[in-house]
């Protein structure tokens, strides 16, 4: 009995093997680097001995990180806002008006768009949003404007509407999920005890989908927090976000103890949020099992 | 209990198509106030559909449906004087008991502590004093049902509708909750409808049962007319037991019909104790307690019949035989109770059968 427990436990660590290897070494190795070099004296191209907590006193010190991170925070924030937002009513529409048969084919067809790549989509909102583009021309065409917009050149917006767009159908799944769970008789009875459809949405739907939603949160602010691209393609770099800031130091100044202070800086303050996210979570799937 | 003469619910020829599917084929009928009833019926014969027409999740597509003497038509769920308790019992799972309870009270001008002692009394009623803070989730499923109930009689609606409430439950908690049913539906004095597959349980909880097929309504009426006078052979064949014995029929003469059974020989019936002629080829019905097995030299209040014990199913309290009839092949199912001195017979032995011909119902 004890023996064939032993080899069952072998097989498994024989199976999950490959990946676990995997993330040791791309993971946990790169990981445990950082928070390393954090602590570590850094120089223009060199990096050694002795610890010191400096690195982090800098971030202190100089109030551009503090700004950058708060407008990365900004930015996902509003990201994580407006594509939850705009993801939940066709999330919601998916589940509740198409028919059963016919909901994996909208999923799909919702998930199509996301098969170019990244890069080139952000190449075609460059085209969408800039100086005279599809929507200034489009505006102006119809007597709306009179003046091109031009909402390339405010760089924040015209990350918001990218990243927004690119994480769409992430936020779209976890939704409809939460949705598809939801009991239809409970609706039923939400109107039958005298609430009327959009009480019964507020007062049993959006609760017992908020887990979903805590979902969808939590897939689109991580990510954004860190996104790299974006601010290049879109800001033109103009409008660093935290990763960019990252990114010079360890590439351009050459620092790798102070790019991995930020680093592990921006960990914390986007573990911390989610953790805010991941409580609120706790307490709504607290009344349920 | 007041069940009146003032009535509660009037389908007027109500008809329910789904796209070709014509699910509810005209009904018609009344349903009285304060009345425990049921619509009962095999799974598809639109019982639900019905039921749920009255509480406005299904619109119909012609007819009218008048709760207290209104006209349904436009009248959304949340603005009808009726409430459910749901197949599922729909319990919300984000909300504590109480919650749950409480649930229909939100727009009620009474204060919070009112509502809140309003909420204990359904609780109470129910049999779960004290169970208010307990999570939803962590309830047992005739728990649930109680809070389906508490939450749906709370609201004190006109009609309180109870859809298969019963169907998840075990055998003995299915009896415990049927005779707590009919004791709260007395205490209330709400009309009860109730949607079951169960003929058993209509015949025990309702004043009045519709028997439903094929989206009609096959009869209406109390529990032992259905029983004891079944308008058709589908009713007498889907409530209880009965044995269908083919029949000639000889002559009529007003309310007298002479007729001759396979088995049973000649009988005279009275045919204005019998339903509609339909045109079928003629069977008389006869439930198992109305045949006697005849023990020693026991005689016949009116009719006996020798036959052969063909089958012996012994139940406990009851023993049912299967028994050939006069050296036919026609077979009927006869039940005994198995009292004291009353030995249980084996196959083979030969039997006398006593019968009446007044508790023969005769399809034709």
């Amino acid at each position: 009995m004890a023996s064939s427990q032993g080899k069952e436990a072998r097989t498994g660590w024989l199976l999950i093997s490959p990946p676990a290897i995997y993330a040791l070494l791309l993971l946990a190795a790169p990981l445990a680097t950082v928070l390393i070099y954090s602590v570590l004296t850094g120089g223009r191209g060199e990096i050694g001995l002795p610890f010191t907590l400096s690195n982090f006193a800098e971030l202190f010190q100089k109030p551009i990180y503090q700004s950058v991170m708060l407008r990365s925070l900004y930015v996902s924030l509003a990201v994580t806002f407006v594509t939850v937002v705009l993801a939940y009513p066709i999330a919601y529409f998916v589940s509740f008006h198409v028919s059963p048969s016919k909901k994996a084919l909208w999923l799909f067809l919702i998930t199509i768009p996301f098969w170019t790549s990244y890069v080139i989509r952000v190449a075609l909102w460059r085209t969408i949003l800039g100086y005279e583009g599809i929507v200034d021309s489009a505006l102006i065409n119809i007597g709306v404007i009179n003046e091109p917009l031009n909402i390339l050149s405010n760089g924040m917006l015209s990350m918001i509407i990218t990243l927004s767009h690119a994480y769409a159908p992430f936020a779209v799944l976890p939704i409809f999920v939460s949705l598809e769970k939801v009991d239809r008789s409970l609706l039923e009875a939400g109107q039958d005890l005298g609430e009327s459809r959009l009480m019964t949405f507020i007062r049993v739907t959006l609760p017992l989908t908020m887990p979903g939603v805590i979902a969808a949160v939590l897939i689109v602010f991580i990510p954004t927090v860190g996104d790299y691209v974006t601010p290049e393609l879109i800001g033109g770099g103009k409008v660093p976000l935290i990763a960019n800031l990252i990114e010079s130091q360890m590439l351009k100044i050459r620092d790798q103890a102070q790019g991995s202070a930020i680093a592990v800086a921006a960990m914390f303050v986007v573990g911390m949020v989610s953790l805010v996210f991941v409580l609120l979570n706790r307490r709504f799937l607290g009344g349920q099992k | 209990m007041t069940i009146t003469e003032k009535t509660m619910i009037e389908f007027r020829d109500v008809h329910k198509y789904y796209g070709d599917y014509h699910a509810l084929r005209g009904i018609n009928g009344t349903i009285r106030a304060g009345e425990f009833f049921s619509l009962l019926g095999p799974s598809g014969c639109g019982k639900t559909t019905l039921l749920r027409t009255i509480a406005g999740f299904e619109d119909i597509s012609s007819g009218v449906i008048m709760i207290d003497g209104k006209d349904m038509a436009d009248v959304a769920p949340n603005a009808r004087p009726t409430n459910m308790v749901f197949q599922s019992y729909a319990i919300f799972p984000h909300m504590s008991v109480a919650e749950n309870v409480g649930f229909g009270l939100r727009r009620d001008p009474r204060s919070k502590a009112d509502k809140a002692r309003a909420v204990e009394e359904a609780l109470d009623m129910v049999g779960l004093r004290g169970f208010g803070a307990r999570a939803a989730h962590a309830l047992s499923g005739g728990q649930r049902q109680r809070v389906a109930l508490a939450r749906a009689l709370i609201l004190k609606p006109k009609v309180l509708l109870l859809d298969e409430p019963l169907s998840a439950l075990d055998k003995k908690m299915r009896e415990h909750m049927q005779v707590e049913l009919i004791k709260l539906q007395r205490q209330v004095g709400i009309t009860f409808i109730l949607v079951t597959h169960d003929q058993e349980e209509a015949l025990v909880m309702s004043d009045r049962v519709a028997v439903m097929f094929e989206g009609e309504i096959a009869q209406l009426a109390d529990p032992e007319t259905l029983y004891r006078r079944p308008n058709s052979k589908q009713v007498a064949d889907f409530i209880g037991t009965m044995n269908f014995i083919p029949v000639t029929v000889l002559s009529e003469a007003g309310d007298t019909v002479e007729i001759e059974a396979k088995g049973l020989g000649r009988v005279s019936l009275d045919a204005s104790l019998a339903p509609p002629v339909r045109g079928e080829s003629p069977v008389v019905g006869m439930r198992p307690e109305t045949l006697t097995l005849l023990y020693d030299d026991q005689k016949a209040a009116e009719r006996e019949t020798e036959g052969v014990i063909d089958e012996v199913i012994y139940f406990g309290d009851m023993t049912y035989y299967d028994v050939y009839l006069g050296g036919t092949d026609v077979e009927v199912r006869l039940s005994m109770r198995n009292v004291p001195g009353r030995p249980v017979l084996e196959v083979g032995t030969k039997v006398r059968v006593a019968w009446s011909p007044s508790a023969l119902v005769l399809f034709r």
